[in-house]
C-alpha cells in the first residue's frame, strides 16, 4: 500500500505531464481541465500518505551495477515536504488556469509545471543519493525551461540559462558528495550513511559536507550563488510561487536538514552554514529594500528568508528550519500568487507603475496584507512564530554577532515589507488601470493560502511529532516542542521582545523615511551597491565573459588550412612520445 | 564449432552485399521509373542488414552461452575474435546503419547515385563490424581502411558542393596520413616481436624504444578517426558537410570504431609503458574543454553537434584512461557505456536536425546549413523532429532522466572510486564541463520552442514517416535507458571485461 | 656500411620525411595525395625490413601487396576528389580551401 502510494505520487504528475506533452494545443480548455486534475489527484495522494510515515525503506529497486538501489523512505521529513510540494502544487496549478488565460503553448507550461512536482516529490522522498541527484537536476531542468517559458523574451532566456548554469554548478558539489560516500560505503542509501558517516575518513565527509553546502545555496538562492532567482523572476507568476519561493528552493535546505547529524561534526561546516544564512538573509533584505519590481522584491525576500532557514540549520535547530520552511513556503506562495493577480490586473511588475490598487482589488489586497505580515513576522500570523523560533534557537545555540545580524534582518523586513504593500495597494495611483480583481480561479488558489497562513503554526506539535516519530539520525538535533510548549516558549523568550521591538522600529522607520532624509546621502551608497547586487552580478559576468573569450579563443585554432591540420597531428605524435617514454 | 559460421556471416555479409546492392540499384535504374532504383538498393540494403541482424543474434546468443572471454575462429590467413567489445561495437553499427537506411528513404531522394549511397553505407556498417572482430594488427588496419575508404566518399557525397568537397577532402589527407602512421607503428611492432597477432604481442612487449614509437604512431593514427585532440581538425568539417545520416554514423560509431581500433591496437603495447591511463585521461581533458568551449560560440547547428563529439569522446575516453590506471573495469564499463548511450543521443540528435534541414532546406533544393536562428519555432510545426533534438542534446548535457546522465555517472563513479587526488579532480573538471556543455545545448532547445516562427520555418515542408519511425526509435531508447541503465548491462559488462582482460588480465 | 639494413633503413626514414614535409608545406592537392603515397610506402618498406630481420619475409610481402591494393583506392578517391575541386572551384591550392573555420 504505503509503496503504490509513494511511487504514484512521484509517476502520477508525471503520467498527467506526459498526456500534456503530448496534447494539442487546440484545445485549451481541456489542457487546463487535466492538469488540474493531475494535480489536485497529486495533492490528495501526498495526503493520503500523513498516516504512512515510516523510517523503514517501502520501495527498493535494483538498479544494476554501479547505480545502487533505486529506494525510497517516506519518513517524517520526506513526507512534510512532499505535501507542501503537492498541495502548494496543486493550488498553484489551479492559479494558473486564469493566470495562464488564453496563453499559447499551454501543454509545454502544464507538462513542464507536473514534471516538476513529480521530480520533487521523488527528491524528498527518495534514500538513494544518486536517485536525489537525479531528481535534483530533473527539477533545475523544470525550473530552467518554465524561466524560459517566454522564449521570445531574451531576458526569460538569459534568466533560465543562468538559472540552469548556475544551480547545475552547485550540484557538482552534490554529485561529488555522492560519489564520495558511494565509494568509501558502496552504497547510495542516506540511512546507512547516516549511520556510518563517522566511519568515513575526515578528508572525505569534508568534502562531502562542503561540497553538500555548495549545491544547497545554489540551489536554495544563497550568497554567493544567488544571483540566478532575482532573473528567474521572468517566469509566469504561478511558476514563480511554486518553484522559486515556496518548493524547489526549500531543497538546499531540505538536503542540509537531512544531512546535518553526519555534518555536525565537521569542523567548521556549521559556522560555514550559518555565514551562508546570515549573509543571505542580512543581504537579501538590503536589496529588497532598494528593489522596485514587485516580483525581485519578493525574490530578494526569499533570499533573505531562505537565509533564515539556512541559518536554523547551522546552529542545529533542524525543527525550527523546517518549522519555518513550511510558513515561508505558505505565505510566500501566497504573496507572490496575489502579485501575480496584481500584475495580471495592472500588466506590469513595476511597483512605480502601480499605487492605489488596493480599492479596486480589495480580496487580493486584504489576502496580501496577511502574507505580509507573516513575512514581517508581526504577531499572530504563522511566519511570527517560525521566525521568533528561529532566532531564539539562534541566541541560545549560535554566535552573538550572527543573532544581531538576523534581528536586523528581520526589522529591515519589516521595512521594506510595508513599502511594498504602500506602494502597489495604497497610495496615489500612478496611473489609470483599468484592473478588476481576481477572478474565481486565482481566488480558489489564493484563499486557503490566507487561511493557512493564519493558522499553520498551530500544527507546530504536529510537525514535531511527524518529524521526531521516523528521524532515528535527526532525535538528538530536533528540540522539537509541541503547539503549547512552543506558544508558551515563543511568547516568554527575551528574544521575542527584542525582534519585536526591532521589527517595530523597522515599521517605524520606513513610515517616518522623511524625517531621515538627511541620511539619504549617507544611505546612497549602501542602495547603490545593493542595487549593483554588491558584485555578484560583477563577478558572474566575469566568469560568463571569460569563457565565451577562451571558446572564442580557441575556434582560432580551427584555422580551415590543411597543413596546420597536418602540423597538429604531427606534434600530437611527438607530445604523446614524450608522455610514453615518461612513462616507460 | 557452430559459431564460426555465424562469424563469418556476420562478417562477410554486408560487405558482399554492397556491391550487389550498387549492381540492383543500377539495374532498377535502367527500367527509367522515378524512384525505382532507389526503392530498389534500399530494399536490398535492408535485407542484406536482415541477414547480418540473424547472424549477430546468433553470435550474441552462442556468445552469451558460453563462458569464454572471446570465440575465437581463424578463416585462412584471417584471424577472427568475438568479445564482449566487439559485441557492443557491432550491435550499435548494425542497429545506427539500419536506423540510417530506414531514414535515408527521403531524405536522399532525388540525389544522384543513390545506390552508391546505399552500398557505402552497408560496406561502412561492415566495415566496422570487421573491425569489432579482427584479431591480429594487420586486419585491424584492413577494416579499418576500408571503413575509411567508404566514409571519404560518404562525407563528399554532395560532390557539387564546394563545402562538402573541401571537408572531403581535409577529412581525407587527414584521415589516410593517420593512417599511413599506424601502418608505420605495425611495422615497427612487426619487426620488433615477429607476430602480428594481438595476443602474441602483448605476450612479448617490453618498452624499447622502436616499441615506444609504435605506441605514439598507433595513438596519432588511430586517434585522427577517434577525433583526439590536437588530431580532430578534420571532424567538424566532416561531420557537418556529410548527408545527415551520415553524420549520425560519423558521430554515433565511426569516431568510437577508431577508438576501439586504438583500444585494440595498444592493449597489445600495454606493457611498454605505465603512462597509458595517464595518457588517456589527458586526451579526456583536453577534448572535453576544447570540444566544449568551441561549441559555445557555433551557430550552425550540426557543426555545434560535430563540436560536441569531441568533448563525449573526452568522456569516453576518460573512463578507459580512469580503467587502465587503476587497473578496475568500472571505468572501462562506463566508457562503453557511454560509447553507446552517445552513439544513441548522437545518432538520434544528427538524425532529428537532419530531418528539420531537409524540411527546411534541402527539400527545397537549398543546401545552407542549418542555423540555430533557422530553428526558431519549429515545434509547432514539427513536434517530433524538435522534441527528437531536444531529448537528445538534453541528454548529451547529462540531465536525467536521460541516458547520457547515467553514462556519465558511472565513469564519474570509477573516477572516485580510483580514489586519487588528480583524478578526483579530473571527475570534478568533467563534471563542471558538463555544466559548460549545457551554455550550448539549452539554446537550441530554447530556439525551438519559441513562439514566433522563423522564414525559414514557415516555408517548410513536411515530415515523411521514414524519418520518424527511427527518431522515434531512438528517443524511447534514449529515455528508457536513463530511467532503467541496467537494460544494457548484459552488453556493457562483458565489453568493460573484456577490455581489461585484453589489457592484460587484471 | 651500405648494407641492405641501411639502405632499407634510410629509405624509410627519408620517404617519411618527405611525405611529412610534403603534407606540412605543399599546397598543391595532387602532390598531396602523391605525399600521401610516399608516406605508405615508406611504411611498406618498413614491413619489408622487419620480415628481413625477424625472417617472417612472407607476412611481410603479403602485408605489402594488401596495402598497395587499399592504398592505390585512397590514391584514386583522392585524385578523384581532387578533379572535384578543380571543376567547382578552378584551382588545387589548398589554402584556398579554407571556408570552413572557426
Amino acid at each position: 500500500m504505503t509503496q503504490w502510494l509513494v511511487l504514484s505520487v512521484i509517476f502520477v504528475p508525471w503520467l498527467g505531464a506526459l498526456l500534456l506533452a503530448l496534447s494539442s494545443d487546440r484545445a485549451p480548455r481541456l489542457q487546463h481541465l487535466v492538469a488540474s486534475a493531475f494535480a489536485v489527484v497529486t495533492g490528495l495522494l501526498s495526503l493520503c500518505l500523513l498516516p504512512l510515515v515510516t523510517e523503514r525503506t517501502v520501495v527498493s529497486v535494483a538498479a544494476g551495477s554501479v547505480f545502487g538501489n533505486f529506494t525510497f523512505v517516506p519518513d517524517g521529513l520526506s513526507v512534510f515536504l512532499t505535501v507542501i510540494a503537492a498541495v502548494i502544487g496543486c493550488l498553484a496549478v489551479i492559479f494558473s488556469i486564469d493566470y495562464m488565460h488564453g496563453e499559447a503553448q499551454l501543454g509545454r507550461y502544464y507538462s513542464l509545471v507536473l514534471l516538476f512536482i513529480g521530480s520533487m516529490t521523488g527528491m524528498v522522498l527518495t534514500s538513494s543519493m544518486l536517485l536525489l541527484f537525479f531528481f535534483w537536476e530533473m527539477m533545475a531542468f523544470c525550473s530552467y525551461a518554465l524561466i524560459s517559458f517566454y522564449n521570445d523574451d531574451p531576458k526569460a532566456v538569459a534568466g533560465g540559462m543562468k538559472a540552469l548554469i548556475m544551480t547545475q554548478t552547485g550540484g557538482v558539489g552534490l554529485l561529488a558528495g555522492a560519489l564520495i560516500a558511494y565509494s568509501f560505503l558502496g552504497t547510495y542509501d542516506i540511512q546507512t550513511f547516516l549511520a556510518y558517516a563517522h566511519r568515513l575518513p575526515e578528508f572525505a565527509l569534508s568534502i562531502m559536507a562542503f561540497g553538500f553546502l555548495i549545491g544547497a545555496a545554489a540551489k536554495s538562492a544563497q550568497v554567493p550563488f544567488h544571483t540566478w532567482l532575482p532573473g528567474a523572476m521572468e517566469a509566469p507568476t504561478p511558476i514563480s510561487a511554486l518553484i522559486h519561493a515556496a518548493t524547489m528552493v526549500n531543497a538546499g535546505v531540505y538536503l542540509l536538514a537531512r544531512f546535518y547529524p553526519a555534518f555536525a561534526a565537521v569542523p567548521g561546516w556549521t559556522t560555514a552554514v550559518v555565514v551562508v544564512g546570515v549573509l543571505s538573509a542580512f543581504l537579501g533584505a538590503v536589496m529588497a529594500i532598494t528593489a522596485s519590481d514587485l516580483k525581485r522584491t519578493l525574490a530578494y525576500s526569499t533570499i533573505s528568508q531562505l537565509g533564515y532557514m539556512v541559518y536554523a540549520v547551522g546552529v542545529g535547530a533542524v525543527y525550527a528550519s523546517q518549522f519555518h520552511l513550511m510558513s515561508h513556503a505558505v505565505f510566500k506562495a501566497l504573496l507572490f500568487l496575489g502579485a501575480g493577480a496584481v500584475i495580471h490586473a495592472v500588466g506590469t511588475r513595476d511597483m512605480r507603475q502601480m499605487g492605489g490598487l488596493g480599492q479596486k482589488m480589495p480580496f487580493v489586497r486584504n489576502v496580501f496584507i496577511i502574507g505580509t505580515l507573516a513575512l514581517a513576522g508581526l504577531p499572530f500570523v504563522n511566519g511570527f512564530w517560525s521566525k521568533e523560533l528561529v532566532l531564539e534557537e539562534g541566541l541560545a545555540h549560535g554566535p552573538l554577532w550572527a543573532y544581531i545580524l538576523m534581528v536586523l534582518g528581520a526589522g529591515l523586513t519589516a521595512a521594506y515589507s510595508l513599502r511594498m504593500v504602500y506602494m502597489v495597494f495604497y497610495g496615489t495611483a500612478k496611473k489609470e488601470h483599468h484592473v478588476h480583481d481576481a477572478p474565481a480561479a486565482m481566488r480558489t488558489a489564493l484563499a486557503p493560502l490566507a487561511l493557512g497562513t493564519l493558522v499553520t503554526w498551530l500544527l507546530a506539535g504536529w510537525l514535531s511529532e511527524l518529524l521526531t516519530g521516523s528521524l532515528p539520525y535527526h532525535l538528538s538535533h530536533l528540540h522539537a516542542p509541541g503547539t503549547v510548549e512552543l506558544i508558551v516558549d515563543v511568547l516568554t523568550a527575551p528574544a521575542t521582545l527584542v525582534a519585536i521591538v526591532v521589527i517595530a522600529a523597522g515599521l517605524l522607520a520606513w513610515w517616518y523615511r522623511d524625517l531621515f532624509a538627511s541620511l539619504s546621502k549617507a544611505a546612497a551608497l549602501p542602495a547603490a551597491m545593493a542595487g549593483a547586487d554588491f558584485g555578484f552580478e560583477w563577478l558572474n559576468r566575469v566568469i560568463v565573459g571569460s569563457t565565451l573569450l577562451a571558446g572564442s579563443v580557441l575556434r582560432l585554432t580551427q584555422t580551415g588550412h590543411l597543413s596546420w591540420n597536418a602540423l597538429g597531428i604531427a606534434g600530437g605524435a611527438i607530445a604523446v612520445l614524450g608522455l610514453l617514454v615518461w612513462g616507460s | 564449432m557452430y559459431y564460426s559460421n555465424a562469424i563469418l556471416t556476420l562478417v562477410v555479409t554486408p560487405l558482399l552485399s554492397a556491391p550487389l546492392i550498387y549492381l540492383i540499384g543500377r539495374l532498377f535504374m535502367r527500367t527509367g521509373r522515378a524512384g525505382a532504383a532507389s526503392n530498389a538498393s534500399q530494399l536490398a540494403s535492408l535485407l542484406a542488414l536482415a541477414g547480418t541482424w540473424k547472424a549477430y543474434i546468433d553470435i550474441v546468443l552462442q556468445f552469451n552461452r558460453s563462458s569464454a572471454t572471446a570465440l575465437r575462429y581463424i578463416t585462412g590467413s584471417v584471424p577472427l575474435q568475438v568479445d564482449g567489445l566487439s559485441i557492443l561495437l557491432a550491435g550499435l553499427a548494425l542497429t545506427l546503419g539500419t536506423l540510417v537506411v530506414i531514414y535515408s528513404r527521403m531524405y536522399m531522394r532525388n540525389e544522384d547515385g543513390e545506390e552508391k549511397y546505399y552500398a557505402m553505407l552497408v560496406a561502412m556498417t561492415g566495415a566496422m563490424i570487421g573491425l569489432a572482430c579482427a584479431a591480429d594488427l594487420f586486419n585491424l588496419w584492413v577494416w579499418f581502411e576500408v571503413m575509411a575508404l567508404t566514409s571519404y566518399l560518404l562525407v563528399a557525397f554532395y560532390r557539387e558542393q564546394k563545402a562538402s568537397l573541401e571537408a572531403g577532402v581535409k577529412y581525407l589527407v587527414q584521415s589516410a596520413a593517420g593512417s599511413s602512421l599506424v601502418l608505420l607503428a605495425i611495422a615497427l611492432v612487426f619487426m620488433e616481436t615477429g607476430t602480428l597477432d594481438l595476443y602474441r604481442i602483448g605476450a612479448s612487449a617490453v618498452g624499447t624504444p622502436l616499441m615506444l614509437a609504435a605506441g605514439a604512431l598507433f595513438v596519432a593514427g588511430f586517434g585522427v578517426k577517434a577525433a583526439l585532440v590536437p588530431f580532430h581538425t578534420w571532424l567538424p568539417d566532416a561531420h557537418a558537410q556529410a548527408p545527415s545520416g551520415i553524420s549520425a554514423m560519423l558521430s554515433g560509431v565511426v569516431i568510437e570504431a577508431g577508438l576501439v581500433a586504438l583500444l585494440r591496437a595498444i592493449s597489445a603495447l600495454m606493457a611498454v609503458t605505465l603512462s597509458w591511463g595517464v595518457l588517456l585521461m589527458i586526451f579526456g581533458a583536453l577534448n572535453m574543454l576544447v570540444g566544449n568551449l568551441i561549441a559555445l560560440k557555433q551557430t550552425q547547428v550540426k557543426r555545434l553537434l560535430a563540436f560536441s563529439s569531441l568533448s563525449h569522446v573526452g568522456y569516453m575516453v576518460m573512463g578507459l584512461g580512469i580503467a587502465l590506471h587503476a587497473g578496475t573495469a568500472a571505468g572501462a564499463t562506463g566508457g562503453v557505456f557511454h560509447l553507446i548511450n552517445h552513439g544513441l543521443m548522437k545518432g538520434l540528435a544528427f538524425l532529428a536536425v537532419g530531418a528539420l534541414l531537409y524540411a527546411l532546406h534541402i527539400a527545397k533544393g537549398s543546401h545552407n546549413p542549418l542555423t540555430i536562428s533557422d530553428l526558431a519555432g519549429a515545434a509547432k510545426r514539427y513536434p517530433l523532429a524538435t522534441l527528437a533534438l531536444s531529448i537528445a542534446v538534453l541528454g548529451l548535457g547529462g540531465l536525467p532522466p536521460l541516458a547520457g546522465f547515467m553514462s556519465k555517472w558511472q565513469i564519474l563513479v570509477a573516477g572516485v572510486q580510483a580514489n586519487n587526488r588528480l583524478i578526483f579532480y579530473l571527475v570534478i573538471f568533467a563534471a563542471l564541463n558538463s555544466v559548460l556543455s549545457l551554455g550550448y545545448y539549452a539554446p537550441i532547445v530554447n530556439a525551438v520552442y519559441r513562439q514566433k516562427p522563423s522564414a525559414a520555418v514557415l516555408n517548410g515542408s513536411s515530415l515523411p514517416l521514414s524519418m520518424q519511425v527511427p527518431m522515434v526509435l531512438l528517443l524511447l531508447a534514449v529515455v528508457v535507458l536513463g530511467l532503467w541503465p541496467g537494460l544494457v548491462q548484459w552488453l556493457t559488462d562483458p565489453a568493460g571485461n573484456a577490455i581489461m582482460a585484453t589489457f592484460g588480465g587484471y | 656500411m651500405f648494407n641492405e639494413m641501411n639502405v632499407l633503413m634510410l629509405g624509410i626514414l627519408g620517404l617519411f620525411a618527405v611525405g611529412l614535409y610534403a603534407l606540412l608545406a605543399v599546397r598543391n592537392l595532387i602532390k598531396i595525395v602523391v605525399a600521401l603515397q610516399i608516406l605508405v610506402k615508406g611504411a611498406i618498406m618498413a614491413f619489408i625490413l622487419a620480415g628481413k630481420i625477424n625472417g617472417h619475409m612472407q607476412t611481410a610481402q603479403s602485408v605489402a601487396l594488401t596495402v598497395i591494393v587499399a592504398d592505390t583506392m585512397v590514391a584514386v578517391i583522392g585524385l578523384a576528389l581532387a578533379v572535384q575541386v578543380k571543376r567547382r572551384l578552378g584551382t588545387l591550392d589548398v589554402n584556398e580551401l579554407t571556408s570552413l573555420r572557426g
